[in-house]
């Protein structure tokens, strides 16, 4: 017992450190994956056809290969190419590959949250006079805010989780401080791992909650209507 | 001019040096699809188990099996991998002796065994209640119901989301590469550390995981496309 107590004593502050990075880490990625994904998603919604195909070669390069061959692509390949501004280091590297993995998830949901949205609302707002971009200001967006937010949570957990990976370029975030914490105390392995899981769990436990209880109400709510709509027809 | 176009590719990309290590990316090829078929054999056996549990389960495995869910989803994959790395052996000394897949493929059971559990408990949800209670009037055993008349029809509402979770697996077998498992990204990483040949390297393991993928879409689009025929006959009779 006090083997554990010494060993969390002396890991605990490099530990939280870690988890400050890792949080740093996911809200840069969260704040311009949002931003990226928000205008991929608006333009999609729109759907050009060009623009439309080449957004979904996009989505679909990134949903194809794993966030770790991404990472080394920003990381070793970028770099490679000769261009001075993509030789970035270890944790632009981290921060862009992370952003754009993020980038995907909110394209899809932002655009079909747009195209959930009736087309009664675009043809009442051209028919007060409303451009394309202050209809989808002022009477698009804010309707999709209700419909994107929880699966935004969704998306900032699967990032959070996916920060661990960018340990493997060298970040100091949590999992890189565990590995480093476990080479001055070899015979705690599995102590330190299960500390940082634990930590992990507490911060995306209660997001995830939040999340499932946001989409069950969604959930009612959409049943109750399709319900009426079915004994409509009948 | 096609010379000059040649050249230009193999600056950037120069396939020559890729071809010298398609032994090393079959390898490494075999290793990822082994890796991924088996947990996601292994991970729909066990989901089947714990959506079972989950709607047919005592109070108790219901809430210990909502508590391996939580767990598995609030903590990343690579921790989990680590966890099962270096605690198995600790737990079960000849596990120290098992080749790393063994291992990989155990943490990436446990991993995708709560969302598979999640896919096959909605298909199952998703049978309307007449189908059973038709069922239980023909005299039919619940072991008859579910092989008979709820598993066939929960199936077709399963295999989309069910190939999208084979996708996520595919790709997650590259965090494997860390636990020292040879797979498609360790071969990439092979080349890339005797030739230093980024491009070759990574972009070769990006072109392999890619196609795969595509594969699955395509077989994830032809099932969407068959089933929803299957549904849209159904409402016309």
């Amino acid at each position: 017992m006090q083997r554990y107590a010494d060993v969390f004593a002396a890991v605990a502050p490099f530990l939280l450190q870690g988890f400050l990075e890792t949080l740093w880490l996911s809200l840069l990625g969260v704040v311009w994956g949002s931003l990226l994904g928000t205008v991929l998603g608006v333009v999609r919604g729109q759907q050009f056809r060009g623009f439309s195909a080449a957004i979904g070669a996009y989505l679909h390069l990134l949903r194809g290969t794993p966030f770790l061959v991404q990472l080394y692509i920003a990381y070793f390949v970028l770099p490679n190419t000769g261009v001075s501004w993509l030789k970035w280091n270890s944790q632009t590297a981290a921060i862009v590959s992370l952003g754009i993995y993020t980038s995907s998830y909110v394209t899809e949901i932002v655009s079909s949250a747009i195209r959930a949205i009736p087309r009664g609302q675009w043809e009442a707002s051209f028919a007060v006079g409303l451009t394309t971009i202050q209809t989808l200001r002022l009477v698009i967006l804010p309707q999709s805010v209700a419909l994107v937010l929880p699966s935004l949570g969704g998306v900032y957990v699967n990032l959070i989780k996916a920060t661990s990976i960018v340990s493997v370029v060298g970040i100091a975030e949590l999992t890189r401080q565990a590995e480093i914490a476990i080479l001055r105390f070899p015979a705690s392995v599995l102590y330190i791992y299960g500390l940082v899981a634990l930590l992990y769990f507490l911060f995306c436990f209660p997001v995830l909650m939040v999340v499932d209880e946001l989409e069950r109400r969604s959930r009612a709510k959409g049943a109750g209507n399709g319900n009426a709509e079915a004994g409509a027809s009948r | 001019m096609l010379d000059q176009i040649l050249a230009g590719i193999v600056s950037i990309y120069n396939y020559r040096i890729v071809a010298q290590y398609v032994d090393e990316f079959m390898r490494g090829g075999a290793n990822t699809i082994m890796a991924a078929a088996a947990s996601l054999a292994l991970s729909i056996a066990l989901g089947f188990l714990v959506a079972l549990t989950r709607l047919y389960g005592s109070r108790i495995l219901t809430a210990a099996m909502w508590n391996y869910t939580q767990i598995i989803r609030s903590t990343p994959l690579l921790i989990q991998i680590y966890i099962v790395y270096f605690g198995l052996p600790l737990l079960i000394p000849p596990a120290g002796k098992w080749p790393e897949i063994v291992l990989g493929i155990i943490a990436l059971t446990i991993h995708t065994t709560p969302y598979m559990a999640e896919i096959i408990r909605s298909g199952i949800v998703s049978v309307p209640r007449g189908q059973r209670e038709g069922a239980i009037a023909l005299g039919l055993s619940p072991a008859q119901q579910y092989r008979l008349v709820i598993l066939p029809q929960a199936f077709a509402k399963t295999l989309p989301p069910l190939l999208g979770q084979a996708a996520i697996l595919v790709k997650d077998t590259s965090l494997l590469s860390l636990i020292t498992v040879f797979d498609i990204l360790s071969a990439g990483m092979l080349l890339n550390s005797e030739r230093i040949k980024p491009n070759e390297g990574f972009l070769s393991v990006a072109i392999i995981y890619l196609l795969i993928y595509l594969v699955l879409l395509v077989l994830s689009r032809a099932a969407q496309r068959r089933l929803a025929g299957g549904v849209a006959g159904g409402r016309a009779a």
